[in-house]
């Protein structure tokens, strides 16, 4: 696959710095990750993608797709041996405040990330997704990050250090395309925790189990994203009538959503290995919509 | 001790929404170390672990600095830093300190000393921002919006690494230093910060601070590197003599980070410094038996 630009936030300009924004505050996250940045290299369908996602995006229907998508994943690897690598690096008291936000920032979003993915990816190949709702009639979830929630910082895609480049080449090699996954490029903040952690997720994903189990929630996902309450309304067709390489997005959302439950797989062994550590540790609350705007609403 | 070592050696104290890093290393009368722009309390790295063989020294990375709070949800100005660490040093449970404070730093250690005078037993300011003389040109340069949008984090290394070589010491230094201090910048969350680090520095809330220098009564150090290229040493005379019983001294051989320059002509000075100048007393203390037994404490 030929490798795609990913847009980066300060870089963003026009529609997709717009979106941008509008993704950060209805997922309710502090930035914009790998896979957003991916589809972003294609502006135009960006900014149809997100119109035709975002009615869904910010309803209390997804966020409980999502939340019930990632207790699978946890359930599916609570009985799998524990990781370690947490206890096995040496890391100081403000360090391990830092990695466990960027955990929980990852937790958080990519569930969310998977189903759009996965919605997007069958509206392209011309399937029916989302419910037939009418728009603006469910429970929506506040906007904005939470106060909590760690900043998105990671290390450059190709980083200067000759041990972490390679330890990267690694990682996509193993996962696939397009790029380094978001929550490896923050955990590399730390690089023997990285490090560590993945001598000891690489050899389990070529289990038998494992990969059974990255199928089941992939299915799982895409049934989730089909009950979705408001169709998305995306197509090639329309792709190409604004002028992007329809096959091109196809084949990098294929690839998006071909390697997501396996990184949720391992991404919730990472979380698993923290202590104490929440599993939903950023609950949407309720939407708090003024008395004039809902009576404008149901006028 | 390379950056990496340093961060290790953080801990974490969480300030409502924010959260600052810090350094808390050795016991004895605490000393606090505040760093300034670019750079972080790794700054303090050459002299905190001399320092630490009889003092409490506590460095913090200011809010918006090194690994402290970097999201866009606060004002970074130094009045505000200073209201910082001060609910920091009520958290530690620090009654008052010998507050030492670089350039921004010493900015903050102005405004706790003159703000909140009952933490400050001991005043020494080395290379501090005053009056008017900052902000300086390439921190300017660097706070305006379309600076932080045309740079990459890579760029921003490169362009202030030779800068930093060339103003900031007067003496060779190695690349690991150059490298740490700039570290937690050279990511797009870091470099984002640091704009808004360098738009917060205001001339403002020094220039509030001239009239009311002449009242500090706090034993204060003034140490200033003579070949200072970004705040002339007059900026240091001018303050020794705005404070009443300061002493100036000008460290010869040594640039703007003069603890780098010459450490230990610096390390001689405050060592002295602390062993001579008797703290100010701000608050009564109380015995054992008083804090066993009240006021009623028996004789």
């Amino acid at each position: 696959m030929a490798r795609v630009k990913q847009v980066s936030e300060h870089g963003a300009e026009g529609g997709v710095e717009r979106v941008y924004h509008e993704l950060r505050r209805t997922m309710r996250v502090t930035g914009v990750d790998v896979s957003l940045r991916t589809w972003a290299a294609y502006p135009r369908f960006f900014v149809a993608m997100w119109e035709a996602m975002e009615p869904n995006v910010e309803t209390r229907a997804f966020e409980e797709a999502a939340l019930g998508l990632w207790q699978e994943v946890l359930d599916s690897t609570v009985q799998w041996e524990v990781l370690g690598a947490w206890n096995a690096v040496t890391l100081g008291p403000s360090q391990r405040f830092h990695a466990r936000g960027a955990l929980e920032l990852y937790e958080t979003m990519q569930p969310r990330v998977l189903l759009m993915v996965s919605a997007v990816r069958m509206a392209l190949e011309g399937q029916v997704v989302g419910q037939s709702g009418a728009l603006g009639t469910l429970e929506r979830l506040e906007r904005g990050v939470p106060s909590r929630m760690a900043a998105m910082e990671w290390v450059a895609e190709k980083p200067a250090d000759a041990a972490l480049r390679s330890l990267f080449a690694d990682i996509v090699k193993t996962v696939g395309p397009p790029g380094v996954p978001g929550e490896y490029r923050a955990m590399a903040c730390w690089p023997s925790y990285l490090e560590t952690a993945w001598r000891r997720l690489k050899p389990r994903m070529k289990d038998e189990d494992f990969q059974e189990e990255a199928d089941r929630l992939l299915e799982s996902a895409r049934r989730r994203a089909r009950a979705l309450p408001y169709p998305v309304a995306l197509s090639r067709e329309r792709v190409a009538a604004l002028g992007e390489d329809a096959d091109a997005v196809l084949k990098v959302t294929q690839a998006l959503e071909r390697r997501s439950p396996a990184l949720l797989l391992n991404l919730s062994r990472m979380v698993q290995d923290v202590p104490d550590m929440l599993r939903q540790p950023m609950p949407g609350a309720s939407r708090l919509v003024p008395d004039w705007v809902a009576a404008e609403e149901l006028r | 001790m390379n950056w990496r070592e340093w961060q290790e050696r953080q801990e974490v104290a969480e300030l409502g929404n924010r959260f600052l890093s810090y350094v808390d290393w050795g016991s004895g009368p605490p000393v606090v170390l505040l760093h300034g722009i670019p750079t972080w309390s790794y700054l303090w790295s050459g002299i905190a672990q001399g320092l630490a063989v009889s003092n409490r020294v506590l460095a913090p990375d200011l809010l918006g600095y090194g690994f402290s709070d970097k999201r866009d949800r606060f004002d970074r100005s130094i009045a505000r830093q200073a209201e910082a660490v001060e609910a920091w040093l009520d958290r530690l449970g620090v009654v008052d300190a010998t507050v030492v404070g670089h350039d921004v730093g010493g900015g903050v250690a102005l405004q706790l000393a003159v703000r909140f005078p009952q933490r400050v037993g001991r005043l020494c300011l080395m290379d501090s921002v005053c009056y008017d003389a900052w902000p300086k040109g390439l921190m300017a340069q660097l706070g305006t919006p379309g600076m932080a949008r045309r740079l990459t984090p890579e760029r921003l290394t490169r362009f202030l690494t030779p800068a930093l070589k060339r103003k900031g010491f007067a003496t060779p230094q190695t690349a690991e230093l150059l490298e740490g201090l700039l570290a937690p910048y050279a990511t797009e969350v870091g470099m984002v910060s640091l704009s808004r680090d360098a738009v917060a520095l205001n001339t403002n809330h020094t220039l509030e601070l001239a009239s009311k220098l002449g009242h500090l009564a706090v034993p204060t150090l003034v140490l200033w590197g003579e070949k200072d290229g970004l705040l002339p040493a007059k900026f240091g005379e001018r303050l020794a003599w705005d404070i009443p019983g300061a002493r100036c001294v000008k460290v010869p051989q040594a640039g703007h980070f003069l603890m780098w320059d010459a450490p230990h002509a610096v390390a001689m000075e405050l060592f002295d410094f602390l062993e001579r100048a008797a703290p100010v007393n701000h608050v009564p203390r109380r015995s054992v038996a008083e804090e066993l037994f009240g006021s009623e404490a028996p004789v």
